[in-house]
């Protein structure tokens, strides 16, 4: 499979560029307006598996090309550029649009909403076109998401891979990832000054 | 054990007024959403429910998708009925309601109460429909109230539309004996959301639906030691049948008419213990009978001391029990030999009941006393085993005399 890059691929590997979806954390990621609940996972996956399918694709409903995608990531990222390989039959997705850090779009949001960039995309069966994305705005990406307004004129929107081309932070975004739930009121946390043997209030 | 935000759409439109659901179509309804609510907010503390109404003068959402319980129950409280539902308006407001909600990591669930006939043409319904699966929110349809044509039909297409992956339900409630709530209770609604509902729900649905089925009106769960109870002196009863038809054909295939008095005073002879051991085992039943015993008591007392009134065969028995002390002392020996035995045996309580079927003829003489009463037969048993004993005791010394 030839690369579009001005090099030549045995020097340089570009598996490794693609590595970004072993950041994401693929519990929470999620789709709406997909045919089979669960099948977006299968698009993440490493660069040399991109054309491998084995049958499993995200696709969208009977009818309705739309599509939303939402990624999010187990650290901050930054992301260089987004390669997407759609299907065959005019089912690839003609627009992509992606929103940074928000969680919980859906149709009618990411329809009003502004985009962080959009592009049109073109068909890419063999995986080798990538999009670069405006880097300055994709610097510490906690989660990304990707609405696919449209498709080449197909019954639904196939994509069969996507990869995501970029650096990876250490940092988190969300501080709180554990919570305790109190039923009742542990006495020994609340001691009052009484308890704790008195003391004398201050006046500073 | 799902994480949820679900809204309750209710009908209060005029069709609700209707009777044919017990005690009326409006209030079956709000004790089926009490349940759900509950049903809901325990099968995970972080569920969410909300309620709006569909009919009125227009949809009005009473709450947002909150963990309050106790907020979601009052606001059931002063709702009028009027109007005509507005099946349509009603979903897209609950859609939008749980669009908003605070936790997004919650899925969205919308349960209608359809009660009245539906004014919308299947396309809406299914374009709403296709609507929700897109933005993958399930929709439970309660069809109850009324069945004109059409309707079932157009929500099942409802359904079809919005159903992914068999998260969606549909339960069509026809009126009839069976509470809404019930119906409900056992319908994929309840249990459709997995392991977590379903604790809440068998809870209720073996409260509600099988309450009249057990043995004796009382259900184990509200209350195991009145249902114990029963169930003990049922079983003691059924034992004691057995053992008097037992000792019936013992006592007609082996004795005579000479041992007959043995057998019936080793029976009296037993019958003290038997009163020990069936006071330990049926304290309760005893307890009941304590107000007739005194009265029995004395009845019995007198019969048995007086000669002249009462059955011959009283009479006979006694004479022939004073007369054949060997008899006696075996008697006597093999109740000592007994006490020491499990007390809890059944052959105590078949002693009871040989005693009881002679004791009865002594009672048919006497007024008011009705001698097919088991409590009554207790306790003749049990006092003639006191009076036996007061004879034994006077009859060795006699003895020795």
């Amino acid at each position: 499979m030839a690369c579009l890059h001005d090099h030549s691929c045995e020097d340089h590997d570009c598996s490794s560029d693609w590595s970004l979806y072993k950041h994401i954390d693929t519990s929470k990621v999620s789709a709406l307006n997909e045919a089979i609940p669960g099948s977006v996972r299968s698009v993440f996956k490493a660069w040399e598996q991109r054309l491998n399918s084995s049958g499993e694709l995200l696709e969208s409903n009977e009818g309705d090309p739309e599509l939303l995608i939402f990624i999010p990531f187990t650290s901050d990222v930054k992301i260089k550029s987004i390669s997407i390989i759609g299907g065959a039959d005019g089912t690839s997705p003609s627009k992509m649009r992606a929103f940074i850090n928000r969680d919980g779009i859906d149709f009618s949001d990411a329809q009003s909403m502004q985009a962080i960039q959009e592009w049109d995309l073109v068909e890419n069966l063999q995986g080798v076109l990538e999009y670069q994305t405006r880097y300055s705005k994709f610097q510490s990406v906690a989660s990304i998401t990707l609405h696919i307004p449209d498709n080449f004129g197909g019954d639904t929107t196939q994509i069969q891979y996507i990869g995501l081309k970029g650096e990876a932070t250490q940092l988190k975004r969300d501080a709180v990832t554990n919570i305790v739930y109190e039923l009742m009121p542990n006495p020994s946390d609340h001691k009052t000054r009484a308890e704790t043997g008195g003391g004398f209030s201050h006046v500073e | 054990m799902v994480l949820e935000a679900t809204m309750i759409c209710i009908d209060n439109s005029e069709w609700m007024r209707n009777g044919d659901y017990n005690p009326s179509r409006f209030q079956a309804q709000a004790d089926a959403v009490n349940l759900i609510c509950g049903a809901k907010t325990q099968s995970n503390p972080e569920n969410t429910v909300g309620i709006l109404t569909m009919a009125g003068k227009g949809v009005r959402v009473l709450t947002t998708p909150t963990c309050d319980l106790a907020k979601i129950l009052a606001c059931m409280h002063g709702l009028d009925i009027g109007g005509d539902l507005n099946i349509a308006a009603g979903i897209q407001i609950a859609q939008l309601a749980l669009k908003h909600r605070q936790n997004k990591n919650q899925r969205q669930r919308i349960i209608v109460f359809a009660g009245s006939p539906v004014k919308y043409d299947k396309k809406v319904l299914e374009l709403i429909g296709r609507k929700l699966k897109k933005n993958s929110v399930a929709l439970d349809i309660v069809d109850f109230g009324e069945d004109d044509d059409g309707k079932p039909e157009k929500l099942e297409a409802l359904l079809a539309a919005v159903n992914n992956n068999e998260s969606s339900h549909i339960v069509h409630v026809p009126a009839g004996p069976n509470a809404l709530s019930d119906v409900l209770i056992s319908s994929p609604i309840f249990t459709g959301d997995g392991e977590g509902g379903s604790g809440f729900a068998a809870a209720a649905a073996a409260a509600a639906a099988s309450g009249g089925e057990y043995d004796f009106g009382v259900d184990p769960n509200i209350d195991p030691e009145l249902a114990l109870a029963l169930r003990v002196s049922m079983e003691e009863e059924r034992a004691r049948q057995e053992a008097a038809a037992k000792r019936a054909a013992e006592e007609s295939g082996r004795q005579e008419k000479g041992e007959e008095p043995a057998s019936t005073s080793q029976d009296a002879a037993m019958t003290d213990r038997v009163n020990v051991t069936s006071d330990e085992a049926t304290e309760r039943v005893s307890d009941l009978m304590d107000d007739d015993t005194a009265l029995v008591e004395e009845a019995i007392s007198i019969l048995m001391n007086s000669s002249c009134s009462g059955p011959t065969m009283v009479d006979a028995d006694m004479l022939e029990a004073t007369n054949e002390d060997q008899e006696l002392a075996m008697a006597l020996q093999m109740s000592m030999e007994d006490r020491t035995k499990d007390s809890s045996s059944q052959s105590d309580i078949s002693s009871v009941l040989g005693d009881q079927s002679f004791v009865s003829s002594i009672l048919a003489s006497l007024p008011g006393v009705d001698p097919n009463d088991p409590s009554v037969k207790d306790l003749l048993a049990s006092l003639q085993g006191h009076s036996e004993e007061k004879k034994n005791e006077d009859n060795p010394p006699s003895d020795e005399k």
